[in-house]
């Protein structure tokens, strides 16, 4: 898309996106506008009401303080700017000279780097001398300098800041077409538009995760796409992905890619028009078939169109259409998909096959996930134990026997700092159960723990067939001289829903008020477009509506009046 | 040409295509600074996939200032 049309339409997308506004505020020392729509653009597109303004000029320092509260900073810390034309000044200091400006940024950066210790997402460009110092056949003082800041900056930075290598950006484009020394000259602009068109690229994974819209399930159909060749016309002696033949080792290498996806916590499917026997075999024996059953979460295969096939992925591994991304070697299924599941992010294998795994690894940022915790390296694990419940399920026809059955457990953890990447983690990506879908970073979980005018309720679940992790929260925010409390969070994790564990959590979490001597109790159904599941969640647990919009629902509760479920199938540990 | 030309203008200063004519400059366009007018030169070598010189490049301060430049760009 052209420079221009891009402005047009991220002028659009301003009036059509309707999301919570998410504020990302850019620090500089040099001037990087044009940076406001291409970063604008790539967020609205993702459904994420970001709106960006750029600092005052070269005042990184105080507006780190002012701009502190936003959701999200880019900084753009030019070396070339440190001091009014550092870049080949610098040669001409002494020792002492280049010493005493070394401390002062560092100093700097500590500053800011506790300014914005807050903001959920900072993200920090590490300094570069490459666009000035990239001839030199020795190490020249820029260089160093730069060098030693970065040093600085990684060993200070927190896990909120995101550090950004942009000399990957000029490999990956070229100096040329990153820089443009014209407006350098003239206005202190040192890059190009290619620049920020590939500089968003880079960064947005990290926004799209924070925000809960990074993506869980990659989808295979099978044959030219997970091996070279049609099993059903072929057969299995004769398709390749094997790594020791030209065609093969392109396939091995998807599916390697694949496999270590699997092993940061992305579901992997099958979706492929084939006999089921066919395809049964080749997953099973198939000695060059690095995927197996423990790897695959889901298979459909059958002679049905693919859109109700992942209709039914999406249903059945309860996760958003817009979780998943799907590959098929078919133009038709491809446009298929895009025509009726716009949602579904699809890529067509390319017929250049030796860009096939350039292709998969150029779209890995989709995947992207700000922490890998305990559970989404289990979560594959999980999901399999999930198939073995369901499997019960169809033996039992009382539902009450079946979860009777399970054995269920739940154990509270109750402002437990040791669990805070995970609980924000929860926050960013439970879209079904959650009441109100409030976002929270590390960060924010911290702050409510530490806080006494709030509490934070975790839990763990178990049953007979393993142990699901942390996977359900509450955020409680107290008014102590009223003695009212609001529940500000309440969400669980869709693959533990339907065995009722968020009655046994209330009654908890209300025996808990009870201790506290708070007597009123508030709470807020927010409506998205993905939690109508839980819409009457508090109607059904004795709260009273006492207010309603399209977008909102508001409920109280006396204490006293609560009526617990007690859910006898259910054993509740206190874990601290 | 001149459509493209009306197009990015328009597309940059966030102005109606139609309010564009041979007078449109600086004076008469609120949003047209400095910034914008850098924005506007890249947009426009990116349309017309041409490279502005630095003297163009501060000349080009109206509609058909812009149009001159182009044109000789474009014929050459």
């Amino acid at each position: 898309m052209k420079y221009s049309e891009l402005i047009t339409t991220n002028r659009q997308l301003a009036k059509r996106v309707n999301t919570p506004p998410y504020n990302i505020a850019i620090l500089s020392n040099i001037v990087v506008h044009p940076i406001i729509d291409f970063v604008e653009y790539a967020c609205r597109i993702m459904n994420i009401n970001a709106t960006a303004i750029v600092g005052d000029y070269d005042n990184i320092i105080q507006d780190s303080q002012k701009y502190c509260d936003y959701d999200a900073t880019i900084i753009f810390w030019e070396l070339c700017n440190l001091t009014e034309r550092i870049h080949y000044k610098i040669e001409l200091f002494n020792d002492e000279q280049i010493n005493i400006l070394l401390d002062k940024t560092k100093s700097e950066i500590d500053y800011v780097l506790s300014k914005l210790n807050k903001t959920s997402l900072v993200i920090f460009n590490k300094f570069t001398s490459f666009p000035f110092s990239r001839f030199s056949p020795n190490i020249n003082k820029l260089e160093q300098f730069s060098k030693k800041l970065n040093q600085h900056l990684l060993e200070k930075a927190p896990p909120n800041v995101k550090i950004i290598d942009l000399e990957g950006i000029f490999a990956s484009i070229g100096i040329y077409r990153s820089i443009d020394f014209r407006f350098y000259y003239s206005s202190k602009a040192l890059y190009t538009i290619d620049f920020y068109k590939s500089y968003v690229d880079h960064i947005i994974p990290s926004i799209l995760a924070i925000n809960g819209k990074a993506k869980k399930v990659l989808v295979f159909d099978c044959d030219n796409t997970l091996w070279k060749g049609i099993i059903g016309e072929d057969g299995y002696q004769n398709i390749e992905m094997s790594e020791r033949t030209k065609s093969g080792a392109i396939f091995a290498e998807i599916q390697g890619i694949a496999l270590s996806l699997n092993k940061s916590g992305v579901l992997l499917g099958l979706c492929t028009k084939n006999n089921y026997q066919d395809i049964e075999e080749v997953i099973k024996h198939h000695p060059d078939m690095k995927l197996r059953m423990e790897q695959i979460a889901i298979i459909k295969c059958n002679w049905d169109d693919k859109v109700s096939n992942l209709l039914q992925i999406a249903l059945e591994l309860n996760v958003g259409l817009d979780s998943i991304v799907f590959i098929d070697d078919s133009a038709f299924e491809i446009n298929l998909i895009k025509e009726h599941l716009p949602e579904v992010t699809v890529l067509q294998v390319p017929e250049r096959l030796y860009y096939y795994p350039e292709l998969l690894r150029e779209n890995l940022g989709l995947f992207y996930n700000l922490s890998n915790t305990k559970e989404d390296l289990q979560r594959a694990e999980m999901y399999k134990q999930q198939e073995k419940r369901e499997s019960l399920l169809k033996k039992y026809t009382n539902v009450e026997d079946y979860l009777t059955s399970l054995g269920l457990e739940i154990t509270v953890y109750e402002d437990d700092q040791s669990i805070v990447s995970r609980l924000s983690q929860l926050t960013q990506k439970t879209n079904q159960f959650n009441l109100t879908t409030k976002r929270y970073s590390e960060v924010d979980i911290m702050n409510f723990i530490s806080s006494s005018d709030s509490k934070v309720l975790a839990f763990n679940t178990n049953d007979k067939f393993g142990d699901s992790g942390i996977t359900g929260l509450c955020i409680i925010r107290f008014d102590k001289i009223q003695r009212t409390a609001l529940i500000d969070t309440f969400l669980m994790s869709c693959r533990i829903i339907g065995r009722n564990i968020e009655y046994a959590f209330l009654d908890f979490i209300i025996d808990i008020l009870k201790k506290n001597k708070t007597s009123y109790l508030k709470a807020n159904y927010i409506r998205t477009p993905k939690n109508e599941q839980v819409n009457n969640f508090y109607d059904s647990c004795s709260f009273s509506l006492i207010k309603s919009d399209s977008n909102i629902k508001e409920y109280n509760l006396w204490i006293k009046d609560y009526k617990p479920k007690r859910i006898e199938y259910i054993t509740i540990n206190y874990g601290k | 040409m001149e459509n493209r030309i009306k197009n990015v203008m328009s597309a940059v200063f966030d102005i109606p295509f139609e309010k564009i004519n041979d007078e449109s400059s600086p004076d008469n366009i609120m949003s047209w600074d400095s910034l914008k007018h850098m924005q506007l030169v890249v947009a426009l070598e990116e349309e017309f996939r041409i490279v502005f010189e630095d003297e163009e490049i501060i000349e080009m301060l109206n509609y058909s200032s812009i149009k001159q430049n182009i044109a000789k760009k474009v014929k050459q």
